[in-house]
């Protein structure tokens, strides 16, 4: 018995053993794979995921949980609104569209020929039944607002709307897919489905699926021919956990595209000259500050001559090189683009945020508006002192850099700011709350380009509410009947000379008032490998937004563009 | 018999204190889902109105009720083994989700942890048996290992194994683009090769503990009064080592590899991120940093109810391996 069991156990150190050198005499064979395997060429993406891929295609899901390539890859819109440049919208299943005079009915030619990567034909009536079915559920309907779909003939669908809806236009047109019908008419519940035989129009289909990895091939009835057809036969997409970990992959060619933020990126494009980068800045990262005392909030940013100050007293281009490695691009005080939108604001002065510090301004500022400056340096009213929190997603070394450094920069002109690093649950809490003085965050762009989003979505009164209950997306709470009258005229026009005067009378409130005070434009990094496949956007042509992120129509567009290397 | 119904009894109550624990804690921490799919959302450049957050909130369902309804439905439906949806992966079911991540975690963490206990009682061992001699000096060095900080022994591997000498990939659990899960040879040999360096840094850095216990009891039971007769008996060295002084130095450490062992299913969360690694520890990431009650809850009962099967498996085995145990 005994004897037995010290076999046993020098039987299992053996086995250990051995299978440690045959474990250690594999290691030497492993070496570098390329993308491409034999004749068919294969570009490599990673759009971000973190662990296992979960099988979900929905290109309908209102959480967003369907797998990257679900929307714009797989499934298409009528129209692609490009973000990332000025222009007209990009024809997709839809070829033209017209608003009637009021903005209540909107007709579309639907693209005719079009088949289903299932072979079967897609029509006008899967166009209404798509839109119709978005409109009718409430679950699905993320933008809350309600039209009706008809066809009028086999190439024509006109979209009638309760109340002027220009500006639902890019939502309608961009941002829905267009689903078969034969298919999802039999799918009980659109949000609780996960597709997993996608069927769609988009220039790939699904070809195999693991939880750690899953290809897409060319759809062989893609309507597109010619430039408009894919090129490249098999897309993959890869699950990496970590920024190290993607810098890893793109260096050594097992990722052909990818959209990671790496701070050594421009050591890396001079080391390996088959890289490329661009960068499409599109969300303004801002001093979010809990600016109105009517509402509830409290703490000195609640005087918009310390936001003024504040303003004032930041160094960007120190903010910009440290925290953002030189990749950010200068913002506009009146919160929007002043690359796409440039057009649209209407006061040379709002063009850029001030690069460099202005201590004097900012202390003149402070002291106007009845602020003295204390003994240890900070000011003081009241009897109070100048002292700030600001809060901040502890792990998001970018923002978290920027603090530390405003800490020093806001010192220097008499503001006292404490940074409260926190996790992002929190932090998106005390926001939406409405109980913090200032958060670290950004302001986005909304499905299109056009600034009627920022503005509705971060100063319209319709979108915050007190300390206390839940703000959707106004955070600062701010609140302005001259602007919320200016939202109004924009939602419901398409006059330019209206449009302008509109924006003349937010970009006037908000520049005063500051709500928001702007840091920089962020940097948005896209990277591609040149060595499996060419025609990749670049910094002056970016034809399409090119970050491989969920939710982002554009990389059917520049999956179809590339064409692969030696072909 | 009473011994038994006495270990069960304990368990079924360890089991309802562990489910309970589950259901409240996630509770207790800031934030909620909904706003979180929000932001996400703002930051991909989708419309949010206040519509949006209706529209999601009707999505998701559940989440309304007191906390005592909440209670009731979440034990009905685990007693049904529904352990609910996955907001993280909506509309995915948790226990499918955590079934994609347990295989890796429990081969990748449970081999490492079995090779671990072997090689570092094995050295224990013979560092026992011939205290002073060279073998004593791998104590510090291994003990070394345990002392640095983990994420960090496993970032200098990476750049050592995978980036100056590229002997093993820095990412992932196998080859995706040449092979695909299956029995087949080449997806075993990829699992292998891509598994090897997180398991090295499990070994190293757990190697320490195994090896210092198992010395200092074999120091220990070799002082002892049977011992002694067995040598003047004249029995062979490698017998008395083996059957006389390992067998009952082992038993503290067979005990901690018990319990370890229950921990395997936690996985290791930092081997995980190092390494890209599709385990259990970076689905708990992702659930915690989404709010995602119901993948938190899954993972935790998952973790939660291996440990207390390790634990009753210790006592019943623990029974048979130590007579002394079962009597009273």
């Amino acid at each position: 018995m005994t004897t037995k069991k010290t076999r046993l156990l020098i039987g299992a150190a053996a086995v250990a053993a051995s299978a440690a050198i045959a474990l250690s005499g594999c290691s030497g064979s492993g070496g570098k794979n390329s993308g491409a395997a034999g004749g068919t060429s294969t570009v490599t993406l990673f759009s971000g995921q973190v662990g296992n891929f979960t099988e979900n295609f929905n290109p309908l899901s209102p959480t967003g949980s369907g797998l990257q390539p679900t929307n714009g890859v797989i499934y298409e819109p009528l129209f692609y609104y490009n973000k990332a440049k000025a222009g007209n919208p990009v024809p997709l299943l839809g070829t033209s569209f017209k608003w009637n005079g009021d903005g209540t009915e909107l007709t579309v030619k639907v693209r005719q020929g079009v088949k289903w990567s299932d072979g079967k034909p897609e029509t006008a009536d899967d166009v209404v039944y798509s839109l119709n079915l978005v409109s009718n559920n409430p679950a699905l309907n993320t933008s809350g607002q309600k039209w009706v779909a008809k066809k009028t003939d086999d190439s024509t669908v006109v979209i009638d709307f309760p109340a002027t809806a220009f500006t639902l236009e890019p939502q309608v047109l961009g941002n829905e897919p267009i689903v078969p019908e034969s298919i999802w008419k039999s799918i009980p519940d659109p949000t609780k489905t996960t597709n997993v035989k996608p069927v769609g129009t988009g220039p790939y289909m699904l070809k195999s699926f693991t939880p750690q990895s899953f290809v897409l091939e060319k759809n062989p009835n893609y309507w597109g021919k010619g430039d408009q057809a894919p090129k490249v036969d098999q897309v993959r997409y890869i699950s990496l956990s970590n920024a190290d970990a993607a810098t890893s992959a793109l260096q050594s060619g097992q990722v052909d595209y990818m959209g990671s933020f790496l701070p050594t990126l421009k050591q890396i494009m001079a080391q390996h000259k088959n890289l490329s980068y661009s960068n499409s800045p599109q969300a303004t990262t801002a001093l979010f500050t809990c600016s109105n005392p009517g509402l509830g909030c409290t703490g000195p940013q609640t005087d918009p001559a310390v936001r003024q100050a504040m303003y004032y007293a930041m160094d960007r281009t120190q903010l910009n090189n440290q925290a953002a490695a030189g990749f950010s691009t200068p913002a506009s005080p009146a919160l929007i683009l002043n690359t796409v939108n440039k057009d649209q604001i209407t006061n040379p002065d709002y063009l850029t945020v001030p690069q460099s510090a202005d201590v004097a301004k900012a202390k003149s500022l402070l002291e106007a508006d009845g602020w003295t400056l204390g003994s240890n340096g900070y000011y003081v009213k009241d009897g109070k002192e100048l002292d700030l929190s600001i809060n901040v997603v502890s792990g998001w070394t970018d923002y978290d850099t920027i603090c530390t450094l405003l800490q020093g920069q806001f010192k220097r002109a008499g503001i006292k700011l404490s940074v409260n690093q926190v996790a992002q649950n929190a932090w998106t809490q005390a926001e939406v709350s409405g109980k913090y003085q200032m958060s670290l965050n950004s302001i986005n762009m909304g499905p299109s380009s056009n600034p009627y989003f920022q503005y509705s979505q971060y100063l319209s009164s319709a979108a915050t509410a007190k300390v206390g209950g839940s703000a959707t997306t106004n955070v600062s709470r701010y609140s302005n009947p001259a602007v919320d009258a200016a939202i109004k005229t924009l939602a419901s026009t398409n006059d330019k000379t209206k449009e302008q005067a509109a924006y003349k009378t937010i970009q006037d409130a908000i520049v005063k008032d500051m709500p928001y005070v702007p840091v920089y434009v962020n940097s948005a990094l896209a990277e591609y490998n040149n060595s499996h496949a060419t025609g990749w956007p670049s910094q002056d042509n970016q034809y399409a937004f090119p970050l491989p992120w969920g939710g982002n129509w554009g990389v059917g567009i520049v999956l179809k563009t590339i064409r692969p290397v030696g072909k | 018999m009473r011994f038994y119904l006495q270990k069960i009894g304990f368990y079924v109550v360890a089991i309802w204190a562990a489910i309970t624990i589950n259901f409240v804690i996630p509770r207790l921490m800031p934030g909620n889902p909904v706003d979180v799919i929000i932001s996400k959302m703002g930051a991909a450049g989708q419309t949010v109105t206040p519509q949006t957050r209706h529209a999601i909130e009707v999505a998701l369902g559940g989440g309304g009720g007191t906390w005592w309804q909440q209670y009731g439905d979440y034990i009905v439906n685990l007693l049904h083994g529904d352990l609910g949806t996955s907001l993280v992966d909506y509309p995915e079911k948790v226990s499918t989700v955590i079934g994609q991540a347990l295989p890796w975690t429990i081969a990748l963490v449970g081999l490492a942890t079995v090779i671990s206990f072997i090689i570092g009682v094995g050295l224990g061992m013979f560092a026992g048996w011939r205290r002073g001699s060279w073998l004593d000096n791998l104590i510090p060095v291994t003990t070394m290992f345990q002392a640095v900080p983990y994420f960090w022994l496993a970032l200098i591997l990476v750049l050592l194994l995978s980036r100056v000498v590229q002997w093993f990939p820095y990412a992932g659990g196998y080859d995706v683009a040449t092979t695909a899960p299956g029995f087949s040879l080449q997806f075993i040999g990829s699992a292998v090769h891509y598994g090897f360096l997180p398991a090295l840094t499990i070994v190293l850095s757990s190697i320490g503990g195994w090896m210092l216990g198992m010395r200092n009891m074999m120091v220990a039971t070799l002082s002892e009064d049977y011992i002694v007769t067995a040598e003047a008996k004249g029995l062979r060295p490698s017998r008395v080592r083996m059957t006389y002084a390992a067998r009952n130095a082992v038993l503290p450490s067979l005990s901690g590899f018990a319990i370890s062992l229950g921990f395997v299913v936690a996985g290791s969360i930092v081997t995980e991120q190092v390494f890209s690694y599709p385990g259990v520890g970076q689905l708990l990431f992702a659930a915690v940093s989404n709010n995602d009650y119901a993948l938190m809850q899954g993972v935790f009962l998952v973790i939660s109810l291996s440990v207390l099967a390790a634990n009753l498996v210790v006592d019943v085995l623990y029974g048979l391996i130590d007579p002394r145990t079962r009597a009273r």
